[in-house]
């Protein structure tokens, strides 16, 4: 998959494409408006991922100009200005998703998952673990055919996350940005991600050992999954 | 006290005390004035007598020497003319009793001794001092009933005028100083008046107004610059952590280095994010078009946020009428508010302690109290638990830098919503919230 990633911050973009290489796409990188506007013009991406605050060029002309010669990219709004107003705009002009700095690397890549598998109506999603089956779609999780209905929202958005990042270890911070990203609140060290990961495991452990969710001792928790 | 009142009430006691000194003077004046008016009829007798004996003759009045006495019959003025044997000049008015036909009547008598033909005589003029006075009491009346219409018509003519002449000062209060949005005071408008003082007091605090309003929007500009400034450079290194948390080759001591890293730099960026949330409040950049029925707000909260209860055993209830829905809110500010004010329930409470959140009528509106029975905010402390970066003794142990409350305050404040806390030292906290009318539909 074809990435174009427009930030003028050279940090930044650098880490984007490292990032997303080792997520096995293939990078082209721009840091100001006009060299995108020429690649937008010449070549076909699948992602685009626009910075908003550009210093020579408007972000959303660029969203328009990839709108009509990239018609079949996902274009991802980058912005450290999360403006309400920029936002609806942003969505309005035809843009997939809007991810306002600072964001997690992860979460990223979790959105580009999210809108492919939207915009693409791939068919059922299913990820079978150690007996258990995880249906991404429906958001069901499984074992031998019986629903585990006590898996509450929130606790499968984690299982879920995980999953995507599967074989990764994830801190306790990313995973509480990930479902608590979006409350403004004051507290800054949230170890209720552990109280979620033992309500998960004793709910599943009612049906099956659930041994590929693993703890990594003083970093965080993975999924494992044998490839 | 108002103005106008002390103007109305300083007028009419000061034209009060005017009219009981008239008051209390008039009968002085009065009989002063009657007793002029009878001495100067009686001296205008005394001259027609005198006239007439010039005239005349003394005859016309005594032949014989018989002495001429004359009454008119209701004997309230009498003449008499006599021989007088006294040698020295008289001519006196004094106020006298006089027997007249059985009756003893005082009279105001001119005496005055003229000689004519040799002879002395005396002539006595008297008017009785009945009718004399007789017109005072009417006058009195008169007069004092003339002086209370005017002081009334003065009085309602002071009420009328003070009022108007005072009506701009009454506006300046109401469009500048009061109901206003602090510190958002719209656009200036002139209040009309052809008084300079008020005037002047207009533009001065029209002047006071922009100042105060350049500082805080100068004050709110840089809050918000530059936590959007500070969004790029945590951005990079964020993703700078992250990507190295991926190296294969990573020995595990630095990872736990990259992770309390990860942790500092997510608390900054806790902090950039809740100071950039509520400046935009306070800018007005979110909309107020949502409605939702309060209590299924509460059971989203309570899905985020029920992980932390069994820490500790906190019991939590709510009991919130299932058709009270709020209107024209913004949805995630109303989340965020009651989330955080929530989650404070929490974090400050004891083991087995509870929360309730309850729905109440009180005085007419609707409030939600927020109830815990958690360590409490001693009195000392209470004045200052909505001001940013400000850190309780009690909230010290507790993982938190100062803005859930500030946050709190600002949504409340954005959607109209009065905060009013009580509370006990190691009994427990009560947030009320007083929602205004049109923010409830039921």
């Amino acid at each position: 998959m074809n990435v174009l990633i427009i930030e003028d911050e050279k940090g930044l973009a650098d880490e984007l494409e490292i990032f997303l290489n080792n997520c096995n796409y293939v990078c082209e990188v721009c840091f100001n408006g006009t060299a995108a506007s020429e690649k937008i013009a010449v070549n076909l991406y699948d992602f685009i991922l626009i910075d908003l605050g550009l210093p020579d060029y408007d972000g959303l002309d660029l969203l328009k100009e990839a709108r009509k010669n990239n018609p079949e990219a996902i274009c991802i709004i980058l912005t450290a200005r999360a403006e309400v107003y920029d936002r609806i705009r942003g969505l309005d002009l035809g843009a997939d998703d809007y991810l306002p700095k600072p964001f997690s690397l992860l979460e990223l890549q979790s959105r580009m998952q999210a809108i492919t598998r939207r915009k693409f109506g791939l068919k059922q999603n299913l990820v079978d673990l150690g007996g258990f089956v995880i249906n991404l779609t429906d958001r069901i999780i499984s074992y031998n055919g019986v629903e585990v209905g006590t898996i509450t929202k929130k606790e499968f958005d984690l299982v879920a996350y995980m999953l995507l990042h599967k074989n990764r270890t994830l801190t306790r911070s990313q995973l509480s940005e990930h479902i608590w990203g979006s409350i403004i609140n004051d507290d800054y060290d949230s170890n209720y991600i552990d109280a979620h990961i033992k309500n998960i495991r004793k709910k599943l452990n009612a049906y099956g050992p659930p041994d590929w969710l693993e703890t990594v001792r003083g970093l965080g928790y993975k999924i494992k999954v044998n490839t | 006290m108002k103005l106008r009142t002390k103007l109305t009430l300083f007028n009419t006691l000061s034209k009060l005390v005017i009219v009981i000194i008239f008051v209390l003077l008039l009968p002085v004046v009065f009989q002063t004035i009657n007793k002029n008016y009878a001495d100067n009829r009686l001296h205008k007798d005394e001259d027609k007598v005198l006239q007439t004996v010039r005239d005349q003759g003394i005859k016309s009045y005594i032949q014989n020497g018989e002495s001429y006495g004359s009454y008119t019959p209701i004997k309230d003025v009498y003449v008499s003319l006599d021989e007088d044997t006294l040698a020295e000049n008289l001519d006196t008015i004094q106020n006298e009793p006089r027997k007249v036909d059985g009756d003893t009547i005082t009279y105001r008598i001119l005496s005055h001794n003229f000689a004519v033909d040799k002879k002395n005589y005396l002539l006595e003029i008297g008017i009785s001092l009945d009718s004399v006075n007789e017109t005072s009491r009417p006058l009195q009346s008169i007069a004092f009933m003339i002086l209370v219409a005017m002081i009334v018509l003065t009085v309602l003519a002071d009420q009328f005028y003070s009022t108007y002449v005072l009506r701009p000062l009454g506006q300046i209060i109401k469009t500048k100083l009061i109901g206003q949005k602090f510190p958002n005071f719209g656009s200036y408008e002139k209040v009309q008046t052809s008084t300079s003082d008020f005037e002047y007091l207009d533009i001065s605090i029209h002047k006071m107004i922009k100042t105060i309003e350049n500082t805080f929007q100068k004050e709110r500009e840089f809050i918000s610059n530059a936590s959007h400034e500070l969004m790029t450079p945590i951005s990079i290194l964020q993703s700078k952590i992250e990507n190295m948390f991926e190296q294969e080759d990573l020995a595990d001591e630095p990872k736990t280095r990259l992770l309390e890293m990860q942790r500092i730099l997510n608390r900054l960026k806790s902090i950039t994010k809740t100071l950039l949330l509520i400046s935009q409040i306070e800018n007005e950049q979110f909309l107020k078009e949502d409605s939702m029925p309060l209590h299924e707000l509460l059971q989203e909260i309570y899905d985020e946020i029920s992980i932390r209860l069994p820490e500790k055993n906190i019991s939590y209830t709510v009991d919130i009428p299932e058709n009270m829905v709020l209107v024209g809110v913004n949805k995630f500010l109303m989340f965020n508010l009651f989330f955080n004010l929530i989650n404070n329930a929490i974090k400050y409470n004891r083991e087995d302690g509870d929360i309730k959140v309850v729905a109440a009528r009180e005085n007419n509106t609707w409030v939600v109290l927020i109830i815990d029975s958690g360590i409490g905010i001693s009195a000392e402390d209470l004045p200052f638990i909505f001001n940013r970066f400000k850190k309780l003794r009690a909230s010290l142990k507790q993982d938190s830098f100062g803005l859930g409350l500030p946050i709190v305050q600002s949504i409340a404040a954005f959607h109209e919503i009065k905060i009013e806390v009580q509370s006990e030292k190691d009994r427990g906290s009560v947030f009320k919230l007083i929602l205004p009318d049109f923010l409830i539909k039921i």
